[in-house]
Order: structure tokens, then sequence, then C-alpha cells
């Protein structure tokens, strides 16, 4: 009230830094947080760049005796595995897998499902918020992995015709057979993507929707969605992308989880699930031990760094229980 | 006041209802629409047309859906979850309940170790917070809760038994040591996860007046650290164990699948892959409303624990 009595000059900003710009900065002081954003940058680039950093073709098999379950060399830094593929090659080419299923999932289910439901349930309130935060209890409720295995199981066994037709009748050609499986588990993961982040948003949007310039706005009668979009939604977005990383390792750790048991990606498509799944039982690792611990470490280096980015967010977020 | 308590858990178990309800129809058509049925999965290569038809009629997937739906519903309120296929006609209850237990066992010894090590982790972590311990203690076990559980099932028995031959690796049951391991490998993900939660339900409660009031009046630090500020800080916990009691009967299946262990989580994957209709939709059902129960066992208990939170329920009803 007091401020609108005396009018702001623009210049009256000048030297502050905005929220968005502390938030970045408070996180580059973060020693951790910058070795933790450094991998995963390593992690995700190898991803995206898969062909050109690869040495091989993942798939290309060798079925000799001497280079099936070759220890890492020169020719394979990481090593080949029973079918004789090189396995640095699978490991870069997993990581492609990974970030293409959390990319899909973040997008669709916490930025467009989560945002959008936690938006709508915290600025109406009512029975709609009511209804949308009970399904997302329950659904949060629901042996998570049990149902996404008979999401994944119950659409499996038309899988092959779907993808033999896509691979006949569309532009996909070969890449059906592995797309079909991959938009089934992002179809297994989406029930459980969006409630995270539509309860932090939802109660975000509860401590900014009493604030006095939405208020404000609402009088002078801007648009629900504009409203929603330009005053409430940058107060949420912080602590939405502190949600959003907080989730990271889980969602890739359903995939992984899934592939592990066979109801994920297709075989052929590289994965850390089916690279630990092949990596197999105590024997073969005391055998072979570097299958496993050639997937195993890049894959715990990255759920690590994502826990400590997480724990560094929730640090600057969230200071009052962390620093005094 | 107990009448807002009352009427608060009556309005939560009401909402339950229907969610329940849509869950139910909805795993129930997942099942029944997939292009696979038990049948399938049960004669497998000897698959005949014939025999096939007599089983479907047998079992009732030759009915049209809603009447298929109806009955199982009408048996559920007398108690009767249907039969498992892949268990020659067992009813469900007699081959999940077994199983639930050895989960349950195992759990219970699990949650034990996971609270025995989290919370005197997270009191240590924020009794030194400033120092380079802190992050050092945390960051340690958030590398631990990274390691997935398949990974350490391997290494955890191949270095344990093979090398050291310290277990053995057989299922001789759940009151037996070759169970330690397993536990211990179900466990050491969960100890992050209890230990930051208490670090910072400790930290914030050190800043409680009562904390200085405690110092003020000169009680010795541990006193103060023990009956003060740890039981406080206790609190928070109660919605964690609360929100891990579905989880015991849920088992884990990671685990139980690479220790050989007959748990209800390797069941729930085998009758998933075996389209097992009614123990997949039984031990849904059963998980969804564990979960809806902890959570409002969780909403009562905070009541009885602090009744600050009695009141403001009681007020905000």
């Amino acid at each position: 009230m007091t401020s609108m009595a005396t009018p702001l000059e623009a210049g009256d900003f000048a030297g502050r830094p905005t929220p968005r710009f502390r938030f970045l900065r408070e996180l580059v002081h973060k020693k951790i947080a910058m070795i933790a954003i450094f991998f995963l940058a390593i992690f995700y680039l190898a991803g995206i760049f898969a062909p050109w950093v690869s040495t091989d073709d993942p798939n290309y098999q060798r079925l000799t005796i001497e280079d099936r379950l070759a220890a890492p060399s020169g020719d394979h830094w990481f090593g080949t595995d029973g079918a004789g593929r090189d396995l640095f090659s699978r490991v870069v080419y997993s990581a492609r897998t990974t970030l293409l299923f959390t990319l899909v999932v973040i997008l669709t289910g916490s930025l467009f499902l989560g945002l959008g439901l936690g938006l709508l349930a915290g600025y109406r309130g009512g029975w709609i918020d009511a209804g949308i935060m009970r399904v997302g209890e329950v659904l949060s409720g629901v042996p998570t992995l049990l149902l996404m295995l008979a999401i994944s199981a119950a659409f499996r066994t038309r899988l092959n015709d779907v993808a033999f037709w896509l691979q006949e009748n569309t532009f996909l050609g070969d890449d059906a057979r592995a797309i079909v499986p991959f938009l089934i588990i992002v179809g297994a993961a989406l029930p459980f993507a969006w409630i995270g982040s539509a309860r932090i948003v939802r109660s975000q949007v509860f401590a900014i929707r009493e604030q006095e310039y939405v208020l404000a706005a609402e009088t002078i009668g801007v648009s629900t969605a504009r409203l929603l979009l330009r005053h409430v939604f940058p107060g949420v977005l912080p602590i939405f992308l502190v949600g959003v990383s907080a989730g990271m390792a889980g969602i890739a750790g359903s995939e992984i989880a899934l592939s592990y048991l066979g109801l994920g990606v297709d075989p052929s498509t590289p994965s850390f699930g089916t690279l630990l799944q092949n990596a197999g039982g105590v024997r073969t690792f005391q055998e072979f031990p570097h299958m496993l611990l050639v997937s195993g470490v890049p894959l715990i280096l990255f759920f690590f760094s994502w826990n400590l980015l997480g724990d560094a967010l929730v640090d600057i977020v969230e200071p009052r229980t962390y620093r005094r | 006041m107990s009448q807002g308590l009352a009427g608060y858990v009556i309005r939560r178990l009401l909402w339950t209802v229907p969610v329940i309800f849509l869950i139910s129809v909805f795993v129930f058509l997942l099942l029944r629409l997939a292009p696979q049925d038990p049948i399938d999965s049960l004669l497998g290569q000897r698959y005949d047309d014939e025999i096939a038809d007599r089983l479907r009629a047998k079992y009732g997937y030759d009915r049209p859906l809603h009447i298929q739906y109806l009955k199982y519903v009408q048996n559920l309120f007398q108690g009767d979850l249907g039969v498992s296929t892949r268990h020659g006609d067992f009813s469900v209850a007699e081959v999940v309940i077994p199983k639930i237990r050895v989960s349950a066992g195992m759990n219970i010894m699990a949650m034990i170790l996971i609270f025995g090590i989290g919370v005197p982790i997270g009191v240590y972590a924020a009794l030194v917070r400033g120092s380079f311990l802190d992050p050092l203690v945390i960051g340690f076990w958030l590398l631990v809760d990274a390691v997935p559980v398949f990974i350490t099932a391997v290494v955890a028995p191949w270095f344990f038994a093979l090398q050291l031959g310290w277990v053995d690796l057989t299922y001789e049951g759940v009151i037996h040591p070759n169970i330690i391991l397993p536990v211990f490998v179900m466990a050491l993900p969960g100890v992050a996860g209890v230990a930051r939660l208490m670090r910072a339900s400790v930290i914030q409660v050190s800043s409680e007046d009562y904390v200085r009031t405690a110092r003020a009046k000169g009680l010795r630090e541990r006193t103060v650290v023990t009956s003060h500020v740890v039981r406080n800080a206790l609190l928070p916990m109660v919605t964690v164990v609360g929100l891990s009691l579905p989880g015991l009967f849920t088992g884990t299946l990671f685990v139980e699948l690479l220790f050989g262990i007959p748990g209800i989580g390797r069941e729930a994957l085998l009758a998933v892959l075996g389209f097992d209709f009614d123990v997949v939709l039984g031990l849904v059902l059963f998980g969804s409303i564990l979960f809806v129960l902890a959570n409002i066992l969780i909403d009562i208990a905070y009541g009885f624990i602090d009744p600050r939170i009695r009141i403001t329920a009681a007020r905000s009803v």
C-alpha cells in the first residue's frame, strides 16, 4: 500500500540484482553444486553428441571368443559385452536414452501437466483443487513400479504389430522399433511424473495469490491466463526448478528399472538398465567385473550429481533450515 | 475438537472411495484390454483353441467386460479377491499372504536399520554444521543413496559371500542370519533421506525459544540436545515412518529378485508378466488403500504427539 503512495522510479532497482540472478549467483558460489553440474554437463553432452563421441557402432557384434567379454583395452576403452559390442559406445548411447527419456517426461509430465494442474489447483482452489490433489495423493500411493510394470506389460504384446506397421507406413522406418517401446514407458511414467511438481506449484500459488500485486492485477482486469503466466508463474519458478531437480533421478531411475526388468526400451536400444541386466549376477561380476563397473560407475555419478545439485538448490531456496 | 478431527478423517475417507474406484476400473481395463490374458501365458506353447475357450469360460473371461467387473466387485465385497491362474486356482489371499509376511518381516528389519543409522547421523551432522564434517557425512550418504539397488545387490554378495565368506546367499527364511545381507542392501539407500530430514529438523528445533531457555537455565549441553532438541526433532519422522508403512507390504522387487527371496515384490512382477488378473488387481488395490490409511494415521498421530497441530486442524475444519 505504501508503495502506491510513493511512485517508484525506474532507477530504484538499478543496483539491486533481481531474485533470479541472486539464485544463479548463489548457485555459482556452491563448489559442490558446480562439480555436480560439471559432471552432468559431460553426461548430457555425451548423450547429445553420442554419434560423435562413441568410438564404434553400439550394436555392432563381434562373435569371436577373443572379442567377447573382453576387458577394457586401447581398442575398447570400456571392454566389450557378451555379444562383443563395444561397451564405451553403449554407455554413451545409454546416456542419450536417459537424456531423451527424462527430457520427454519432464516436458510433458512435470512442466505441462504438473505446472498446469498445480497452477489450476492453487489458483482456482475449491473442489477442483481437492479433486486434483486427491487423485495425486492416491496415485502416489499406488505401488508405482507395479502399475508401471502393468502398463508396460499390457501394451507390450501388440508392440511388434504396431512397430512393423509404423515401419511400413510412416517416415519412421527402422526407428519405429525403438520408438514404440520408448513411448510406452513414457506413458507408464507420466501418471506419476506430475504429482510432485503440481504439489509444490500449488502451495506456492496459494502464497502468491494473497500478494497485493496479484490483487492489483486482478482489479485492473487482467485475464486469468496472463495473470498466471506473468504474475504468478515467475514467483513459482525457482521452487518449481528445485522440485524438478529433486525428481530427475527418480524419473531417470524408472526407465532404468523397467529396462532392467525387460519391460523398458527395446533390447537393441542401449540403456543403463539393459547394460546392468547384461552385467548379470554375482558370478558374472566375479568373472567379468568390467561390465558392471563401466556402466555402474557413470550411472552412480549421475544419480549422485543430481542428489548434490538438488541438495544445493534446496539450500538456496530455503536457507532457513540450512545456514545460520 | 475431537469432532473436528473425526469430520476431517471421514471427509478424507469419503474422498478415497471414488479415487480407489477409478483406480480399480483403470487397472481392470488395462489388464483386460491388453491383447494377452492369463490363459495365453498359462498354456504357452501348448495353446489349443478348444482348451483355451473352456478355460476362459471357467474364469468368466468370455463375458462382457462390465459383467466381469461387477462380478469382481461383488466378490470383493464378500472378501473374495479371486483366484490366481498361475498358482493352480489357489485364492489370491492364499498366494499373497505368506509372501507379504516375508516382505514385511524384511522391511521392518530394514526400517529399524534405516532409522538406527539415519537418525544419529542426522543429529551428528546438525551438531557439527559449519565444519567440513557436516557436508562430508551427508555427502557420503548421498553417494550411498545414488547406488541403484541392483548394483549393491550384486556387489555386496560378491564381497561378503564370495570374497570374505561371511554369509551364505541361500534363502532360509526371514529369521535366519542369511537375511542380514539382503536387509542391509535394502536399507542403505534409505539412510540418506532420514539423515537429511533429521538434520534439518534438529537445526530448526535448535533455534526454538525453549531450547534457549534450557541453555539459559544452565542445563548441560548433553541434556539440552537429548531431551529438548532431539526429542522434538523426531516429530517429522512420524511422517517418514507413516509413509513407509505401505511400503512394508509392497516389497522390494530388486532385492527379492536378486537374492531369490519369495517376497511379494517378486510375486507382483511374475503376476504382471503372467497377466494373473486377480493377483495384480488385488495387490494394486491393497497397496492404494494402505497408503490412504497410512496418510490418515499420520494426521491423527500428529494430533496426539503435538497438541498445537490438533487445535489448528480443528479450527480449519
